[in-house]
């Protein structure tokens, strides 16, 4: 899908950003600015969260860091493992397919520093300009019986070996899940010249 | 305030106040603000940083820190991109009266006009190694953060482990001028009628 781009359109971001800004901005243009704010309904503390942001051809990543790990929380007050990740991200696009998604992956990690899987989840960039609080459902990949037995006492799991796919919807079937916790979100979103191209958001 | 006819930068106006805390099991804190925003941002009026009063529960609030603590600046920038942060770190004294640090976070100033009220999180690194966590109970300092800014910042988080304890909560009244005129839309009600910002 639209993930190799990301690389090169880092590479190339001086050459669009002049052609953005001598234009006058010819190209519609999106800012995601917010934060990935925790994670909750996980059966662990000692959270941490693997972020990336995914689109498709038509679109160009202009600024920011499109890909990101954030911190680990051990919580104190409550269950929420808060994570208070910024993302400022500047996107300019020539077509409305493959909008803008945010690949979301919960680990923990242990005492000994080791990491385990606890959900995948992708939620897309909201459309409407403004300020959203979101929240997205993430799961995991469910094992045999033996599998969860392990599991049980020795940790670990079934982990998808491509983590890009948990946001594809063409090889899920094959696939035998069970449900996770919740990721947080506060996304603010910008829009620019979407009107001018008689786009309705 | 000229109405030029076309603008090329845009303002951001914030005022608000730090209001209070939550932070279960520690009293008499003070906090530090500061802003963090992207190189096309300049600060035109107002202050960037700033420093509370020390402040305590008491029997009427008898778990929140109150500060009422004012912000007042305003931004101008071409570009919404690095959008301004507000930084809180909170302190307190430990039990022999040494100022430590009790929380670390950060959030963006909203950008649709209006007011707005926040509550974010508020966290403390850890020693990632043994030896250092016994150091730092034997010696009673803790791990801190030499610059508050890096919570602000997303690249090379993934090394840090923290330990969240608290809540700020904070109030902005944010007034934004000629963002429509550049084409930016920053609300639902904006898109209806798009040709009124060109």
């Amino acid at each position: 899908m639209g993930t190799p781009k990301m690389a090169s359109a880092t590479l190339t971001f001086p050459t669009w950003r002049r052609a953005v800004r001598s234009t006058g901005g010819s190209m519609a243009e999106l800012h995601v600015i917010g934060q990935i704010v925790g994670g909750s309904g996980f059966p662990r503390r000692r959270l941490f969260c693997k972020w990336g942001l995914h689109a498709g051809g038509a679109w160009k990543l202009l600024s920011g860091s499109g890909s990101g790990q954030t911190q680990v929380d051990d919580p104190q007050a409550d269950d929420v493992a808060y994570w208070c990740h910024p993302l400022d991200v500047h996107f300019a696009t020539k077509g409305l397919q493959g909008w803008p998604k945010l690949h979301l992956q919960v680990w923990h990690q242990d005492e000994l520093g080791r990491g385990e899987v606890l959900g995948y989840g992708f939620c897309h960039v909201p459309a409407t300009p403004g300020c959203h609080a979101l929240t997205c459902v993430t799961w995991r990949p469910r094992g045999t019986w033996r599998e969860r037995l392990s599991q049980r006492f020795v940790g670990g799991g079934p982990q998808l070996r491509n983590p890009d796919a948990a946001g594809a919807a063409a090889d899920r079937f094959r696939l035998r899940t069970e449900a996770a916790g919740i990721v947080h979100l506060q996304l603010g979103v910008v829009l620019r010249h979407f009107g001018r191209y008689g786009v309705e958001c | 305030m000229a109405a030029a006819g076309s603008p090329s930068v845009f303002l951001l106006a914030v005022n608000g106040q730090i209001e209070s805390g939550q932070f279960p099991g520690f009293d008499d804190l003070y906090c530090k603000f500061c802003f963090v925003y992207g190189q096309d941002w300049v600060p035109t009026a107002g202050l960037e940083e700033g420093i509370s009063q020390i402040t305590s529960k008491s029997e009427v609030a008898p778990t929140t820190l109150v500060w009422n603590f004012p912000i007042d600046i305003t931004f101008k920038s071409t570009n919404p991109s690095g959008w301004p942060q507000i930084v809180i770190s909170v302190y307190g004294p430990d039990f022999f009266g040494n100022d430590v640090v009790r929380g670390y976070g950060a959030v963006h100033v909203p950008f649709t006009p209006g007011r707005h009220t926040r509550t974010i999180a508020m966290f403390v690194p850890e020693s990632t190694s043994r030896l250092q966590k016994f150091t730092s109970w034997f010696t009673g300092r803790r791990p801190e953060f030499t610059d508050p800014r890096v919570v602000a910042q997303g690249e090379g988080r993934e090394v840090t482990r923290v330990r969240s304890q608290g809540f700020v909560t904070i109030s902005f009244n944010v007034v934004t001028k000629d963002m429509k005129k550049l084409g930016y839309d920053v609300s639902p009600s904006d898109m209806q009628n798009p040709s009124l910002g060109l």
